[in-house]
């Protein structure tokens, strides 16, 4: 299979307005179309400010001082205007009660919102429409106004909103911070679904146990700078992982107490390698 | 007398579709946590514990007063709520000025405010910031000044919804540092919360919500015992849980210590 | 939730209509009296309207306008009644206060105008969805983002009223008293003005990044999840209602 590079960043530096610390502090990586990228790192860290640099947001809406190059499906995201980008990367915002677009009265119309946008034929839309509001378990509220729901409910609207849209590249911050333990492992299975078709993924997210059961690669940030984007297992394993205010997967803090490690010098970082590992011992 | 009694416990938002479809509890000093799937009617619940929402039917009795009867004002004085989302909370332009609001209102001196703020910024660890402006902190840290100024009013019931949202790990360890604290002090802990494994190291109770109702209450062990009913309300067990059940372990292991310590031992 | 729209669900025949029908309707009944210029014209787009509005059940919704109206309209007949400069015919006299016929004759005219012109713009809030109204604008070469200016302010004004709510709440929740006296509910409601606009303004912000995201400013040409209410006869409706004008006009011009 031929894997094309769909995201370059190169040398990415932005601060903001005001600010007089980088926010990203030279950030470069390369990601393959099709890949689940997880972003992880501290408060603070610039997950949410690279999410945003990903779509352009950062710097087109924020302004400040920007340096590098974002290419995303071989456009140069901060020379193009953010709704143009917005037809092939899409992003679902960390704080789900801003994003409702409050011009529409039900959670169906509210999903319909960017399909509009994009010109779709009505049947097209219903189709996606539906489809959506049935993976994200909304289905029962679709004539409901969507400033009625509950945290969780409007944080998979929002998530539904981008998905129907069906960019290229979906860029997730923290999209399953009010979800109940199913709805978030949901949430989970549907992008894995979605980059298994061929979409590209970025989350940020603190759920570790989740990103390391899903992600392809996990990028870690720390103080604006890139300090690791390696496999899951590998940057789990680093010793000095806890100084970047991440913890790691259960499993793989149990196996560490019990100095448990694979052929290769690694931490088991799932339920299903822990499993593996520990009942040979037991 | 229990704390707070809940006794057959209606509400709808609107006539015909019950959110809370009959609830009665008692809640007393162990540390409870709330947990359901979304939409269960959690965040309703503890706005009616608040007084913010009155009962369609049944009542509510917080310390015996029926918050039917009293103000949410009065109300205050035994119970703090820390809001899920930070902005709706914070309202003053410095941040000791918006901590010393809450104990100021329930008729705390100047000085017992001003120290009571000082130490609960303490615990959030923004001592040091107490001159700056609410409005320019991140996220996760309005998230701590908003838990400091319910905590600086030092009332004998202390509810979070969602206190852990957009928290890092130190964040999570901090605010499992404070709940510890307030059990110490003797005051009930209330928290809806999504994090399983927070509540499997913090709370001693745990309630499940599943569409208006009580599916299961109990101590946190008994509770994470119930996998296939925790399933029917869209809920997991803990990570050590789960692991300690793949491999067949016969005793309920909660936590990466216990199960640390159940292997060292074994 | 509270909204704004004026809007009452309904299966009427008038419901079914589209909007921009409706809209023509509207000004027809605004137009056509002032073209003709007669008390009968007037007369008749009064009986017309107010028999639509019956016909789609939003009368009892009709009926305080109207009566509210009714109090301004009063001082019309005061007016015209003793001012009017053609007054001529005196018709009759309280005390020393003469009203004249072509006063009075007058104000009925201006009054029936004005209660058509009520009837035909509430028939058209009444029992058009904003949000399909709004549609049927865009549709017709409005731009979108006047467009979404005026559907978003029906949702947030009644959303930016509940952030009111909510900050009340989290300070009544510590312990700040608001119940009670009006004066002492205005107290306490002033300290959060500040809060309700910073916090209303930071959604604003964060609103119009989660719009750009959702492609709200693309080139496409924009399509819509609703086709409108798609009403059979609307072509056969809009172009007599608009012949109808255009022969009112060459009434008006051969005389
Ligand atoms: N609008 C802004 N103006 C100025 N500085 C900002 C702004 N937003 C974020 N920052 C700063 O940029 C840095 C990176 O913040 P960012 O929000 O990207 O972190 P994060 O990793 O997403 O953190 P969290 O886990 O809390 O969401 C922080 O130092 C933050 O204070
Ligand atoms: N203002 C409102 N008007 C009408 N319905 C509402 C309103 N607020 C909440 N609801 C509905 O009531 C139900 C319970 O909502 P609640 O906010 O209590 O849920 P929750 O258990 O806190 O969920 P979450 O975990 O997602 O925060 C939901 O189905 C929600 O859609
Ligand atoms: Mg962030
Ligand atoms: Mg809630």
């Amino acid at each position: 299979m031929f894997f094309m590079k769909i995201i370059t960043v190169e040398h990415l530096k932005y601060k903001y307005p005001l600010s007089d610390k980088l926010a990203l502090d030279d950030i470069s990586f390369e990601i393959e179309q099709g890949e689940f990228i997880g972003i992880i790192g501290q408060n603070g860290a610039g997950k949410s400010t690279l999410c945003q640099a990903l779509v352009g947001l950062v710097p087109n809406f924020y302004k400040g001082s920007y340096g590098g190059t974002v290419l995303v499906n071989g456009i140069n995201v901060s020379k193009t205007e953010v709704s143009e980008v917005a037809s092939h990367v899409g992003l679902v915002f960390q704080n789900p009660f801003n994003q409702i677009t409050g011009s529409k009265l039900t959670v169906y119309e509210e999903v319909a919102f960017g399909l509009e946008n994009l010109g779709l034929p009505v049947e097209e839309m219903k189709r996606r429409i539906d489809n959506v509001l049935n993976l994200l378990g909304l289905y029962e509220f679709r004539d409901k106004n969507p400033f009625d729901l509950s945290g969780g409910q409007m944080q998979r609207l929002a998530i539904a909103g981008i998905i129907a849209m069906q960019p290229e590249v979906i860029v997730l911050d923290e999209p399953t911070s009010q979800l109940d333990p199913q709805g978030s492992e949901e949430v989970f299975r549907v992008v894995q679904r979605l980059s298994e078709q061929g979409m590209t993924i970025v989350m940020a997210e603190h759920k570790m146990e989740k990103i390391a059961a899903y992600s392809d690669r996990v990028m870690l940030l720390h103080d604006g700078k890139l300090i690791d984007f390696d496999i899951p297992k590998k940057v789990f394993s680093r010793e000095d992982i806890e100084e970047y205010g991440v913890i790691t997967p259960v499993y793989t803090r149990i196996c560490k107490n019990l100095d448990i490690k694979d052929e290769n010098g690694f931490y088991p970082i799932t339920i299903d390698e822990a499993h593996e590992r520990l009942e040979k011992i037991l | 007398m229990s704390e707070i009694e809940v006794r057959n416990l209606h509400f709808s938002y609107t006539k015909g579709q019950e959110v809370l479809a009959g609830i009665t509890l008692d809640l007393n000093l162990r540390p409870t946590a709330i947990i359901g799937q979304n939409g269960a009617g959690k965040t309703t619940f503890v706005k009616l514990l608040k007084g913010l929402l009155k009962p369609t039917e049944g009542d509510i009795f917080v310390k015996g007063y029926n918050t039917k009867e009293k103000s949410v004002a009065f109300l205050a004085r035994y119970m703090g709520l820390v809001f899920q989302n930070p902005n709706d909370q914070i309202f003053k332009s410095k941040l000791i000025d918006e901590v010393m609001f809450g104990p100021l209102n329930i008729g705390q001196d100047e000085k017992t405010a001003k120290r009571n703020s000082l130490e609960a910024l303490d615990l959030v660890g923004l001592r040091n910031r107490i001159n700056e402006n609410p409005y320019d902190l991140s996220l996760s840290d309005r998230k701590l000044v908003s838990i400091a100024s319910i905590l600086a009013m030092d009332t004998d019931i202390v509810v979070f919804d969602e206190p852990t949202i957009a928290q890092d790990y130190r964040g999570k360890e901090k605010i499992k540092d404070i709940i510890r604290y307030l059990k110490d002090k003797g005051k009930l802990v209330i928290t809806i919360i999504h994090d399983m494994d927070f509540v499997a190291e913090t709370f001693e109770r745990v309630i499940v919500f599943n569409r208006g109702k009580v599916l299961l209450d109990g101590d946190t062990r008994f509770v994470y015992s119930y996998r296939d009913k925790l399933r029917t309300a869209s809920l997991e067990q803990p990570y050590v849980m789960q692991l300690a059940q793949k491999l067949h372990i016969g005793t309920p292991l909660l936590t990466v210590d216990e199960f640390t310590d159940w292997f060292n031992k074994r | 939730m509270r909204t704004l729209s004026l809007y009452q669900e309904g299966d009427s025949i008038i419901h079914k209509i589209d909007p921009i029908t409706k809209i023509i309707f509207v000004l027809i009944t605004i137009l056509i009296p002032i073209i003709m210029g007669t008390l009968n014209s007037a007369f008749a787009f009064l009986i017309i309207s107010l028999t639509l509005v019956i016909i789609a059940g939003v009368i009892k919704k009709v009926l305080p306008i109207v009566g509210f109206t009714s109090i301004i309209l009063v001082t019309v007949i005061i007016i015209q009644g003793l001012y009017y400069f053609n007054n001529r015919t005196p018709f009759f006299a309280i005390g020393t206060v003469v009203f004249y016929k072509e006063g009075l004759l007058y104000a009925l005219e201006i009054i029936l105008r004005i209660y058509s012109i009520i009837n035909s713009v509430s028939l058209l809030m009444f029992t058009t969805k904003p949000s399909d109204l709004v549609e049927a604008l865009v549709k017709k070469g409005l731009s979108p983002r006047i467009g979404y200016v005026f559907s978003s302010v029906l949702q947030i004004i009644p959303q930016m009223m509940s952030t009111v709510d909510t900050i009340i709440d989290a300070q009544r929740s510590r312990g700040m008293e608001v119940e009670g006296s009006f004066s002492r509910r205005i107290r306490a409601f002033i300290p959060l003005i500040g809060p309700a606009v910073i916090s209303s303004l930071i959604d604003t912000k964060e609103r119009a990044m989660a719009l750009e995201v959702r492609a709200f400013n693309s080139r496409y040409k924009k399509t819509f999840l609703n086709e409108g209410t798609t009403f059979k006869y609307a072509d056969v409706m809009q172009v007599s209602l608009i012949s109808i004008l255009i022969i009112s006009i060459v009434l008006r011009f051969v005389h």
